[in-house]
């Protein structure tokens, strides 16, 4: 299942280039094709070729149907370990098939053929009588033409050369290219954590009873779960806390029906994954949860055929009431958690196990999500299994589960409530480093499609002073940041670094975008700091130096980006960043995602740069957990325009 | 300072706000519709055909409502294309000959030229319509009930149905995040390296770099997408309506053939071929 899944993102990845650039639908189909079955490749390779013919046409369709071809040949050949003279024969093969249909159409499609036949001539007329003109090529032209009129009456002989001519060149040039792609991507690792198994037997998740459950996984040296005993039944709330690696996840793993590798799970039936009255699981990433393109598509997506669905009552049960029609595209992180909620509903789960929902959502979000899930118990006969780091979400369970060693061990973050308006300070000492100035922006201006991002935002930003930019889902603020950073050039107004348009000069101002594993675009830590920062990668002290100011150690300049932890890689982007000293630095949402010791940490060192060395920080982010003391002035934004600018009094220390 | 007349950008499969008649046709429609006209130009590609079928796509824009916005801005390199392609193919020459005053001028290769142009506008403009008026969201449980037929060959067609649709559903997703790619790329400095095979090769375990951190984000994200189908049981229904033509579509279905068939006969009696 996993497989198919891959495929399917993957896919989408393809499309946008299926245009010109069909190396990049190729990769993807490699992978398949090196990884997976044919039966993945085939059904990718129709998705795609599907989407393809929805933007341009049957053209677009052939294009990433040869691609696949290419790809998923390079990427068998590739998994069987086979080389290139299995290559040449094959394409051979196919080009042998291709030229026999092709010589097939043909002779059945008069009209096909000639008019094909008219148009090479007319290609070939024309390079000709270009050649005629100059008296060095005049007779080999001519040569060229008679041979070329010969070469037609033979036709079927020339369409099978051509046809495996083309076809090995093709798939040999293929082969070169994609062979080294694939050879780097064989190391990326897959995260997938959950899987299916068939199971016999009637679906009875509850009640589970763990005694001494233990588990390890297989090539680690110490256990991810260390010995639980535990007892869950219907009608029981409980919360699952722990620090990070104290094995929540592994617990929820362990519920979904993995065996552990010592002790005993016992529960009196099947767990029945995803079943009806079995067990529903709602994970981290929002985006990746919904798997629907309209609402209501998504609350029934994977249920049996034929299954009836009260959607509407499901969709009021969490707070998403006559959102039916709606795309999910544009929901926000808390409504698609919720919606996702809704799809486990449908299911109506004996249990349902909620693992860290809340950690990418804001904070009305959160709270919205909260309300849904503390009714749920009293609602419906089951189970609620809600695993978190957070203090005040364990507080609404009946019971919690500790799996930190100690409580006073565990790190937990505590929620922080938005900080009050204050009084705009007193004029800072720091020259101006960013300007705003009626700095409004429209996405797709002229198009049906127009949508304003941003109205009238001004401000000035100085040296050494730390700013939040706050705003919910769709208040601009990450366009803002593109903005500042001289990434797109807004509409109307003006975004000047230093007195110059931003967008003129890309780089002046960096900026840390919250996926920091898209702005790794190196393989190893030293290679992405040096490109980032454009020096020598063999300059081995700066790269150590660049790495030694975000606080990382110089051993970690080998290795792999791959092989980093979310708050490592959020560091590395910073130490590239930082060292060709940035006018100002943007972070988006630097926190998300991080657990609570990492956050703790990125936020000292953030403080720490802009007091000691001057760095300018702004900050956009949706929460404002313990960001007081590094951004001392808030900025609100709200659909697009700035709700009041605010100081709190501290200013600049 | 106000930003010069900005680009129209191409707009992917987001359906043009508003509602038509053309809206509401079923996705399945739409789509046998673009491939019946894509395969009939493919093989009777005379003006007669071209012309007709351009009347058809020109009736159902106005249908649609369609504004002349939706149409993304032209690239200059690709009016530059077309040009050299006019010259190279008037230079062709062919029958039939245009008489002016004392000037020969063999248009053929030129007409063939504007044929296949006209050709690719009609056949482009067509699978736009699909994009501008069609919900991807009902793409999937379309093809998943026109494939029915083919499942009798045991040919995977649900499977095939549910990756389209989750393809199209992570499609903006992927989209954002390949902005964010190059975004990233164009924050860096531009290395100065010496001309020759140093900067190839750079430049190709650059490119090497940038596919990798492309395809470990999709990875990593249809990883996710398949603990997400795992927790839900599995594949099952797609779509919580169901999915299947209506009187409308018939109608539309029947113009079409009409106009296919016409456009067949008139071309077999021997009008417009060139």
């Amino acid at each position: 299942m996993g497989a198919l899944s891959a495929a399917l993102a993957i896919v989408a990845v393809v499309v946008p280039f299926a245009g010109g650039l069909s190396l990049l639908v190729m990769v993807p189909m490699g992978l398949l094709g090196y990884r997976y079955r044919l039966r993945v490749l085939l059904a990718a390779a129709f998705a795609a070729a599907t989407i393809a013919f929805l933007i341009s046409g049957i053209s677009g369709f052939m294009v990433v149907l040869n691609c696949a071809y290419v790809g998923g040949l390079t990427g068998i050949i590739k998994r069987r370990g086979r080389g290139t003279p299995t290559v040449v024969v094959v394409s051979i093969v196919a080009g042998i098939i291709s030229g026999l249909l092709i010589i097939g159409a043909l002779a059945v499609l008069v009209r096909l053929r000639t008019l094909t036949f008219e148009a090479i001539t007319a290609n070939v007329d024309g390079v000709v009588s270009v050649m005629s003109q100059f008296e060095p090529f005049r007779e080999s032209a001519v040569q060229t033409r008679a041979m070329f009129g010969t070469a037609l009456q033979y036709w079927p002989v020339l369409m099978m050369g051509y046809a495996i001519f083309s076809i090995v060149l093709v798939s040999l040039v293929g082969w070169w290219v994609l062979g080294r792609v694939l050879e780097r991507l064989r190391v990326i690792p897959d995260v997938h954590k959950l899987e299916s198994r068939v199971e016999v037997g009637p679906v009875a998740p509850l009640p589970v009873r763990l005694s001494g459950a233990r588990y390890r996984y297989p090539s680690a040296d110490h256990d991810a779960l260390r010995p639980l005993n535990l007892t869950i039944d219907a009608g029981e709330h409980v919360a699952v806390t722990g620090a990070n690696g104290s094995g929540k996840t592994t617990l929820m793993l362990l519920l979904c029906g993995r065996e552990p590798t010592s002790g005993v799970v016992d529960r009196p039936g099947a767990v029945g994954l995803g079943r009806l009255g079995g067990t529903a699981v709602v994970m981290q990433h929002p985006e990746s949860q919904v798997l629907g393109t309209r609402v209501a598509d998504d609350v029934v997506w994977g249920l049996p055929p034929g299954t009836r669905t009260d959607v509407s009552g499901l969709l009021g049960e969490v707070g998403l009431a006559g959102m039916e029609e709606r795309d999910t595209g544009g929901l926000s992180g808390g409504e698609l958690q919720r919606l996702a909620v809704a799809a486990a509903l449908a299911r109506q789960p004996a249990m349902l196990i909620a693992d860290e929902i809340t950690s990418m959502v804001d904070q009305r979000g959160r709270e919205a999500l909260l309300n849904v899930l503390s009714g749920l118990v009293d609602r419906r006969r089951m189970a609620l299994v809600h695993i978190t780091h957070y203090n005040s979400e364990a507080e609404i369970a009946s019971r919690t589960v500790n799996l930190s060693e100690s409580a006073d061990n565990m790190v937990m973050v505590a929620h922080a409530a938005p900080p009050t308006t204050t009084v705009v300070a007193a004029p800072r000492a720091g020259a101006p480093v960013l300007e705003l100035s009626g700095v409004g922006h429209e996405y797709g201006s002229g198009t049906p499609w127009a949508k304003s991002a941003l109205r009238d935002v001004s401000f000035t930003v100085n040296e050494g002073e730390g700013v939040l930019i706050h705003g919910g889902n769709g208040s601009g603020k990450s366009t803002l940041a593109w903005i500042m950073a001289g990434l797109i050039a807004p509409t109307t107004g003006s975004c000047l670094v230093r007195g110059r348009p931003a967008h003129e000069h890309v780089g002046d101002v960096a900026i840390a975008f919250q996926a920091a594993r898209l702005q790794l675009l190196r393989s190893t830590v030293d290679l992405e700091v040096a490109s980032a920062a454009g020096f020598s990668p063999y300059d081995t002290a700066r790269v150590v130096a660049a790495l030694a100011t975000v606080g990382l150690d110089g051993s970690l300049a080998r290795r792999r980006v791959d092989q980093l932890s979310g708050g490592q890689m959020r560091r590395v982007v910073m130490a590239g960043l930082l060292a060709r000293w940035p006018q100002a630095l943007i972070l988006d949402e630097p926190l998300a995602g991080l657990d609570a010791a990492s956050q703790r940490g990125l936020l000292t060192l953030l403080t720490d740069l802009r007091r000691n060395a001057g760095l300018t920080v702004i900050v956009i982010s949706h929460d404002f957990g313990g960001l007081e003391e590094l951004c001392p002035r808030t900025l609100h934004l709200d659909t697009g325009e700035m709700a009041s600018v605010s100081a709190t009094a501290g200013g600049l220390p | 300072m106000t930003a010069e007349r900005q680009r129209r950008p191409v707009v992917l499969l987001r359906p043009v706000p508003g509602a038509s008649v053309i809206h509401e046709l079923w996705a399945g429609t739409k789509i046998i519709v673009v491939f019946t006209v894509s395969l009939l130009l493919a093989f009777y590609p005379g003006w007669v055909p071209i012309g007709l079928m351009a009347v058809l796509v020109a009736v159902v824009v106005r249908l649609a409502h369609i504004p002349r916005g939706a149409v993304p801005s032209i690239p200059r390199w690709l009016w530059v294309l077309l040009l050299i392609g006019c010259v190279l193919a008037t230079l062709g020459g062919g029958q039939p000959v245009l008489h002016l005053a004392s000037v020969d001028l063999e248009v053929g290769g030129l007409l063939k030229f504007l044929r296949f142009t006209a050709l690719s506008i009609v056949l482009l403009v067509l699978g736009a319509l699909v994009s501008w008026t069609t919900n991807v969201a009902d793409v999937a449980p379309a093809v998943a009930t026109l494939g029915r037929p083919f499942r009798a060959l045991r040919i995977p067609v649900e499977d095939w149905a549910v990756t389209l649709g989750l393809a199209l559903r992570a499609f903006p997703m992927l989209l954002d995040e390949f902005r964010l790619l190059y975004a990233a790329r164009r924050l860096r400095p531009r290395a100065v390296l010496p001309d020759g095979r140093v900067k190839r090769r750079r430049w190709l375990s650059e490119m090497v770099d940038l596919l990798a951190a492309g395809v470990t984000v999709a990875l990593r994200r249809a990883d996710e997408m398949g603990d997400a189908i795992t927790a839900r049981g599995g594949t099952g229904q797609i779509a919580a309506a169901p999915s299947r033509p209506r009187g409308p579509d018939w109608v539309a279905l029947s113009i079409c053939l009409a106009v296919c068939v016409v456009a067949i006969w008139l071309d077999s009696q021997g009008y417009g071929r060139r």
